[in-house]
């Protein structure tokens, strides 16, 4: 039974002259951080280096260039984005417009909507968020009650939306919204453009754990969104959203989280590390290696036009596995105040605290293994 | 995969398959050498099969799928080494060695042991690692101790007083070839044992229903999905990688890897499998045997991960991801 099966990672360029190029692009605009600000870098919003990388060419890269986007090939954009994040640059505040917003325009989109919003996402000025959970949909997400009513061309939506990350960033949201009648759950979703300026609408915070402003809730009382900003058919938002979150979970952002970690341990390790720092180095840079060859595979397989739903899912959930491993396994052998001020200390620490978060988003563990499961056979 | 490739599988399947699980080395190998297979990866100019180590990989990963209780992928991977080397070994099994105790050695005399040397009792030679080049001695010039794995694969030790050995250069070592080789395997056995315990989750029943349908089994056979997809993405890229140029370092990732899911492989298969699993009758032992015991030869975890935990911090932190990116896109542009 093989359940994984593999394709040649083969761009049509040279990658070392575009990891050349991205490595200078970052020279120069990467800002100065100690390594916890390196780590989990897609969760980090920064409008400066946006805008620059948009400028660069580097956002929106694989979109036509009639929409403002760069024409390029899919592992082209891969081979950025590797980079982008092994090197922990703030990505956060355009990541969701280039990875989720942008396609979802491409595939659904209306001609005046594309050629409204994807030039300014490619520039890295128009920034979107995700409306899927609610307080009572999180993994169980078919069961969304925002509620959407047709007034002539517009339509009026109510509701909530929670965990929405980057909503207080953010000038549009994609709002997942239940549009008609559910007599099957999954019938009857309807996706839409929402202005975060729109009348009705409130963004507020949700602080996590460590103190960090990502998430938001962000309520919907009678907004009033255009029938022209409504996403793909009405009632078709399942199958757009399914096929969307199957797009986004095999990238290198599901198991780089905790690189930047990595290289601080090896920094303090020396060039004559004892034994076991040697074996735990040794140890996950096998694991981290073995994981860049799945991804790039299931990249490689998605540019091609396939559809890996079941490699998708092994990639994330393998991926978080060890991202989440690599801190708790880093500081069981280091003997390290975890108060102190030192740029290793800061990482571990951090990433300690958020580790738990990388199975949730994008999907828990348990639903991945469900969709494991059912690639086997199982269910 | 191509067409020559796509001929060499469905012939390697239906030897794996013919095989009885008990089969003796001396009836069965004929069929091998009669087929070429220890020839894959010699050029055709050397009257090889002219495979390389892609094709190598498939293969050995059907013969770890089926147990094939042959030197199938010792006796490729040493034809290759000695032709690269310049050995002459005549006709007959070729082994390879990675555990050598030196006692000493005088140019081309060698006195000292091979230790676990798979099927060295029966091979006519051995190409091992000698004072960092490749060497090769013939097995008549040894002192043989017959004995074998955990999983009852014929292991041997063998003896060398100032034997006359061959000395040469290659692009792997011994150990890299080796561990490549247990790399498919490990790959193609848990592939085959997570078949088989998908397969018994679906048809035992517990509680009214197929054991499979509990979400507490389906969890766990989605790990052991992830583990067994983990070898065969990293053993397929260390297989590139030892086309390109030997592959040390893919090499040592991969067995590394491979290591750590055979473990976790064998234990799933067995809880899924309950009691049965735990018979002599029941064919899941072929498989979890030889993974329990392929996992500490040719470099166990921790061999592996202090070389490259050590090769790493010597290049240092900033070296790592322009090293590992480089490397893949090399053995990538030349596949191109």
């Amino acid at each position: 039974m093989q359940t994984f099966s593999t394709r040649p990672f083969e761009p049509p360029v040279d990658p070392g002259v575009l990891r050349a190029q991205v490595r200078a692009f970052l020279a120069e605009h990467q800002p100065a951080g100690d390594a916890a600000s390196r780590a989990n870098s897609w969760a980090v919003a920064d409008r400066t280096f946006t805008r620059a990388l948009g400028k660069a060419g580097f956002i929106g890269m694989i979109w036509p260039k009639d929409y403002g986007g760069g024409g390029r090939h899919p592992l082209e954009r891969y081979i950025v984005l590797e980079e982008l994040l092994a090197a922990g640059a703030p990505v956060g505040m355009h990541w969701i417009a280039d990875r989720q917003g942008g396609p979802l325009l491409l595939r659904y989109g209306t001609e005046a909507q594309r050629r409204d919003l994807l030039p300014r996402m490619a520039a890295g000025e128009l920034y979107t968020c995700i409306g899927m959970s609610e307080p009572g949909s999180g993994s169980d997400l078919a069961s969304v009650r925002t509620r959407g009513e047709r007034e002539g061309d517009h339509w009026r939506i109510s509701g909530q939306k929670v965990w929405t990350t980057n909503a207080h960033h953010a000038h549009y949201m994609i709002a997942l919204v239940r549009t008609g009648e559910r007599s099957q759950r999954q019938e009857g979703l309807t996706q839409f453009l929402i202005d975060l300026k729109s009348p009705g609408v409130a963004v507020r915070p949700i602080i996590d754990l460590v103190g960090g402003h990502d998430f938001n809730e962000v309520f919907l009382e009678n907004v009033l969104v255009p029938d022209a900003m409504r996403v793909g058919e009405e009632g078709a938002g399942w199958r757009q959203v399914t096929a969307e979150l199957s797009l986004e979970r095999s990238g290198p952002e599901r198991y780089l989280s905790s690189y930047a970690l990595l290289l601080e341990f090896i920094r303090v390790c020396g060039d004559r590390p004892a034994p076991a720092a040697a074996e735990l180095i040794g140890r996950l840079t096998a694991e981290l290696w073995t994981l860049r060859h799945m991804s790039r595979s299931t990249a490689a397989k998605l540019a091609a036009g396939e559809d890996p739903a079941l490699e998708a899912a092994i990639v994330k959930d393998l991926g978080n596995s060890f991202e989440q491993a690599l801190p708790r396994m880093i500081q069981a052998i280091s003997d390290v105040d975890l108060a102190s001020d030192s740029a290793f200390a800061r990482a571990l620490a951090l990433l300690l605290q958020i580790a738990p978060s990388f199975s949730l988003r994008g999907g828990t563990r348990e639903i991945l293994r469900g969709i494991i499961a059912r690639g086997l056979g199982l269910r | 995969m191509s067409e020559s490739q796509n001929l060499l599988l469905e012939s390697a399947e239906r030897v794996f398959a013919d095989l009885a699980p008990g089969a003796a080395v001396e009836t069965a190998w004929g069929k091998i050498a009669e087929l070429g297979f220890d020839g894959l990866l010699v050029p055709e100019s050397s009257g090889g099969f002219g495979g390389d180590w892609a094709d190598a990989f498939a293969v050995l990963r059907r013969a770890g799928a089926h147990a094939t209780p042959l030197p199938l992928g010792e006796a490729m991977a040493a034809t290759r080494l000695a032709v690269d080397a310049g050995f002459d070994c005549g006709a007959g099994i070729l082994t390879l060695a990675s555990r050598v105790i030196v006692e000493s050695r005088v140019r081309d005399r060698f006195t000292g042991r091979l230790e676990a040397v798979p099927w060295g009792g029966d091979a006519n030679a051995v190409v091992f690692d000698l004072g960092g080049a490749l060497a090769s001695a013939a097995v008549a010039k040894a002192r043989v101790v017959r004995g074998a794995n955990p999983a009852g694969e014929a292991r041997a030790t063998l003896i060398f007083e100032d034997a006359c050995v061959q000395r040469g250069e290659g692009a792997m070592s011994a150990l890299s070839a080796g561990a490549l080789v247990r790399t498919a395997q490990i790959a193609g056995a848990l592939d085959a044992a997570l078949e088989m315990s998908v397969r018994h989750a679906n048809e035992r029943s517990q509680f009214g229903k197929p054991i499979g349908k509990f979400q507490a089994v389906q969890q766990a056979l989605a790990v052991f999905a992830e583990e067994a997809a983990a070898v065969n993405c990293a053993g397929q890229a260390a297989a590139r990688a030892a086309d390109h140029d030997g592959g040390a370092f893919e090499i040592a990732a991969a067995k590394l890897r491979a290591n750590m899911a055979a473990a976790v492989g064998a234990a799933i298969a067995h809880q899924v499998h309950g009691a049965i699993g735990f018979t002599q009758e029941h064919p899941l032992h072929r498989l979890t045997r030889r993974l329990v015991a392929w996992r500490s030869e040719f470099g166990g975890e921790r061999v592996w991960a202090e070389r490259l935990g050590a090769e790493i911090c010597a290049r240092g932190a900033d070296a790592l991801w322009p090293f590992l990116t480089a490397r893949g896109d090399a053995a990538q542009k030349e596949r191109r």
